[in-house]
């Protein structure tokens, strides 16, 4: 079912394993011969690790029609400003580009300008990369900041449509000027270069906001496991994510205690688990759910990944 | 000079007077909002939060010469703002 969008999304609570079942989802959809990307942006390099071979700030393959890509927002950001200080290098004096440019490093570090360039590098991959694959999956930071990072386009751009309505009422009240004095030196609305660069901002970001809302083609995966605060996270986040329009596909409960697992301790630890699986089914039931259970050793080799691949896709009953 | 004469001049000192007042008041009003937007799009200048500040990094270079006006204008010789430039 997953395996039918074209965009998924990864999220959760830090630490849950959204990393591993993003690549093994990946990994399932590139396996049925479909041309897969999967875009880690997690500066912790958990992908880079479970395929065991670096991902760059570029596609690059790393299994047959897998290919795999890094965010580093922090470089995206870098990207961003060093453009902006070529625009200033282009039109100002030597100068005046070098006086600016101490006060745009600090810009630089302003919070919410990764954050803001990991965006666009997303945007950018979606809008303008969304032929070259059949599937892309995004494995997101925790919750919280993939929320925000989700619900910014909206933000941003009524910001910017309240900037140019006043550029334009600005540019309108010149043009009055213009008509008392008999003397016309106003710019029209379609030459200002300000409105321009607005205005092409805004429509860039509707069109990333667009495909993000598509529930047809783009999903939002939560990953859960089976505790306490993990479940209230991702019961919040579900909520949140529904109201900003964007369509949760599917929730992944990662790390259920194996039936088979012997012993008192076991079995109580099971006892106590099914409370928390009984609560997941209910608060959860309008999604699809996949239930994954806890394996003998970490997620950190390809076989490994195999293995989670394959019980993910298969296994949709509690294992017990 | 004849009644006539006189008649237009006046005429067109009425005129004059009217539509500068008018421009005038145009003008105000243009300063005023132009403010307004300058303060819209530098708002982390004055300390707060700005959602778009990273993309209207995209129009700073356009900016220059209108926050020169109003630094002038508010009676100070030299941008107050290192971030601009202009002098």
């Amino acid at each position: 079912m997953l395996l039918k969008k074209r965009i998924l999304f990864f999220g959760g609570k830090g630490g849950v394993g959204k990393t591993t079942c993003a690549s093994a989802v990946a990994l399932a959809a590139s396996r049925e011969g479909r041309r897969v990307l999967l875009v880690s942006t997690d500066p912790a390099h958990s992908t880079s690790d479970i395929f065991g071979t670096p991902f760059g700030s570029d596609e690059r393959e790393i299994h047959p029609r897998l290919s795999g890509l890094e965010i580093d927002a922090n470089l995206e950001a870098r990207r961003y400003i060093d453009n902006a200080k070529a625009g200033i290098a282009r039109m100002f004096s030597h100068a005046v580009a070098r006086e600016a440019e101490r006060q745009i490093e600090l810009a630089a570090s302003m919070p919410g300008v990764e954050e803001v360039a990991l965006f666009d590098r997303i945007g950018d991959l979606i809008v303008n990369r969304f032929d070259a694959y059949d599937l892309m999956i995004f494995d997101t930071a925790p919750t919280g900041h993939t929320l925000r990072l989700l619900r910014m386009p909206e933000l941003v751009s009524a910001w910017i449509t309240a900037l140019s309505k006043r550029r334009r009422a600005l540019l309108s009240l010149n043009k009055d000027i213009d008509q008392v004095r008999l003397a016309p030196e106003a710019i029209n609305p379609e030459d200002d270069p300000i409105l321009k660069t607005l205005e092409a901002r805004r429509e860039k970001l509707e069109q990333v906001r667009a495909r993000l809302m598509q529930h047809n083609f783009t999903g939002f995966v939560l990953v859960v496991i089976p505790e306490r605060l993990p479940i209230e996270e991702t019961a919040r986040a579900a909520d949140i994510l529904r109201g900003s329009n964007v369509n949760v596909c599917g929730v992944v409960v990662n790390r259920v205690l194996p039936a088979d697992a012997e012993g008192d301790f076991y079995r109580s630890r099971r006892q106590q688990e099914q409370v928390y699986v009984d609560e997941i089914k209910q608060r959860f039931s309008g999604y699809p759910l996949a239930w994954v259970p806890q394996l003998p050793t970490d997620v950190n080799r390809l076989e490994h990944l195999e293995r989670v691949s394959y019980l993910l896709m298969r296994a949709s009953e509690p294992p017990m | 000079m004849g009644w006539d004469d006189l008649k237009q001049h006046f005429g067109e000192f009425l005129h004059g007077y009217f539509v500068s007042e008018y421009e005038r008041r145009l003008r105000e009003q243009f300063v005023d909002l132009n403010d307004l937007f300058l303060l819209q799009c530098f708002m982390e200048l004055v300390g707060l939060p700005n959602p778009a500040a990273i993309y209207l990094l995209d129009v700073y270079p356009f900016f220059l010469e209108e926050f020169h006006t109003w630094h002038r204008r508010m009676g100070m010789d030299r941008s107050p703002i290192g971030s601009m430039p202009c002098c």
